[in-house]
């Protein structure tokens, strides 16, 4: 993408133009940033209503890998996931603990304004939610309300988002037709298609297979091993063979219950190379939950 | 704990090893028999009761694939399935060298003519025999200090190997280039028991601890 076709949907100036992350350095080749930190979460806590959800969060996305978080049910790992672009904020009574860094900056900073963050770091949901309109419109949808409205621009837009979520060749001929009338895998893909319009530089993806099959969950690890060349991709799965199989790095999160007020509060457990976690996990609660053993 | 009937296979599968490993360890005890006395229907039970080892064999390596394939082992019990397969090569191999020593068959007494070397060849016996048992006992136990001393027990049979050749070297008559190659067969054969013995026990040392440093040791 050139300069010219993605300008920067930038309403007006946020403090988060102050980050090296600029449209003209949009996507730096990897090899230039291999290992450069994205976020540093460092003593992260989430309460709700001033009760601790989860805490002990230490972790660091590097650039260009896909970071997987693992954990049995309730552990908090969704919760954590959606702190990377404060997704949270929408939630009444929500509240974050200790630091989460994007590129330095303070994340949860008075300044920092959240629909700039949604943009940089967009999202993918468990289950594929197009919006009721065409295929173009679902794709379009974020960049126009970014202020693009010409017509030969936007149509670049949406060919390179649907090309990028490997389901142009699928779409073209029926670019406005609804999104609805797609099959749940290419829905997904049709939304990862509308996540990567606004060219953002993470993507979160919240249990992004959990309602397909294996064919159309192949095609989606297939698809997220061929960005995260251009992205930086955090993934909260289910599927402990999906995090062996796509995931560079992989955080393993448990609950803890108080045995005195019964509560439930997820941790971290263990954060490090996904070939080490499953092959030789330090803690022996990582070596039972791969395993299949947990509980 | 889940998954009770995986972590019930995982168990079996141990014992079945095990089980091979006893067998192997009867046909050490016939050849060490054989070499006693030379007694060619023992040879003859040894090559018999190496085929059902041989059988073992092929059904625990199947049954490692079988859970590869259905439950995608990780972590440590990839390394036990792992382990499996590369210990079933082992204790297959011991087998086969016990064989060897046995197929000297009536040329046994030609081995027995020279009594300085086949007392070597009694005692190799002996020491390989006793290394094999102590791998054989790491295993069943899934014992690391029983498995880290085999790992480190380096070259046991060595010095002895050594002496054998200088002995053969120094016999004379129309037999003795017969007795020497046979001799030297056995001796070699006693000798690659012990080594394959003290591998069993880094294959368990690496399965007991998943330290890189000791799959490297395993596989030098």
């Amino acid at each position: 993408m050139t300069e010219e076709e993605t300008p920067v949907p930038q309403p007006a100036p946020t403090p988060l133009s102050d980050l090296a992350h600029e449209t003209a350095e949009e996507h730096p080749p990897p090899a230039a940033s291999a290992g450069a930190t994205v976020f540093d979460v460092d003593d992260l806590s989430v309460l709700y209503s001033g009760f601790r959800a989860v805490k002990d969060v230490d972790i660091s996305i590097t650039k260009h890998e896909i970071t997987a978080f693992i954990g049995p049910s309730g552990c908090g790992k969704t919760t954590v996931l959606r702190c990377f672009n404060r997704m949270n904020d929408l939630i009444e009574g929500a509240a974050v603990e200790g630091s989460l860094k994007y590129h330095g900056v303070d994340l949860y900073g008075k300044d920092v304004n959240p629909v700039e963050v949604r943009r940089r770091i967009g999202m993918v949901f468990q289950k594929p939610n197009p919006f009721p309109k065409s295929i173009f419109e679902n794709v379009a949808y974020g960049p126009k309300l970014a202020g693009i409205k010409k017509k030969s621009e936007l149509d670049g837009i949406v060919e390179q988002a649907l090309r990028g979520a490997a389901i142009w060749d699928e779409v073209k001929d029926r670019l406005h037709k609804s999104g609805l009338g797609l099959s749940g895998g290419q829905q997904q893909r049709l939304c990862i298609a509308r996540a990567l319009a606004v060219n953002p530089e993470v993507i979160l993806m919240d249990e992004p297979c959990s309602a397909l099959d294996p064919i159309a969950t192949g095609r989606i690890e297939d698809l997220m091993e061929e960005i995260k060349q251009d992205y930086t991709i955090i993934i909260v799965t289910h599927n402990m063979q999906q995090a062996a199989r796509v995931s560079d790095r992989c955080a393993f999160f448990t609950t803890e219950v108080n045995p005195d007020s019964d509560q439930r509060t997820g941790t971290l457990v263990e954060f490090d190379a996904t070939e080490k976690m499953f092959s030789n996990p330090s803690d022996e609660r990582t070596e039972n939950y791969v395993t299949g053993r947990f509980g | 704990m889940v998954r009770a009937g995986f972590n019930a296979e995982l168990e079996q599968l141990r014992l079945q090893v095990e089980v091979m490993a006893v067998r192997v360890d009867q046909n050490l005890e016939r050849m060490k028999d054989f070499l006693a006395a030379g007694d060619l229907e023992v040879a003859a039970v040894t090559v018999a009761a190496d085929d059902d080892i041989d059988a073992m064999n092929l059904s625990l390596t199947e049954r490692c694939y079988d859970l590869l394939a259905r439950e995608s082992p990780v972590a440590s019990d990839l390394r036990f399935v792992m382990s499996v397969l590369r210990v079933l090569g082992e204790l297959e191999r011991v087998g086969d060298l016990a064989l060897r020593v046995v197929k000297v068959g009536e040329d046994w007494s030609l081995v027995r003519a020279s009594a300085s070397t086949y007392d070597i060849l009694v005692s190799m016996a002996e020491t390989s025999v006793e290394q094999f048992r102590e791998a054989l006992r790491a295993w069943s136990s899934q014992d690391l200090d029983l498995a880290d001393h085999l790992a480190r027990s380096g070259p046991v049979l060595d010095v002895a190997n050594a002496q054998l050749v200088r002995e053969l070297l120094l016999l004379e008559g129309p037999s003795a280039v017969a007795t020497a190659l046979h001799s030297l067969v056995i001796g070699k054969s006693l000798d690659r028991i012990a080594d394959h013995s003290a591998i069993i026990g880094s294959r368990l040392r690496y399965l007991l601890t998943g330290d890189p440093d000791h799959l490297a040791a395993e596989i030098r």
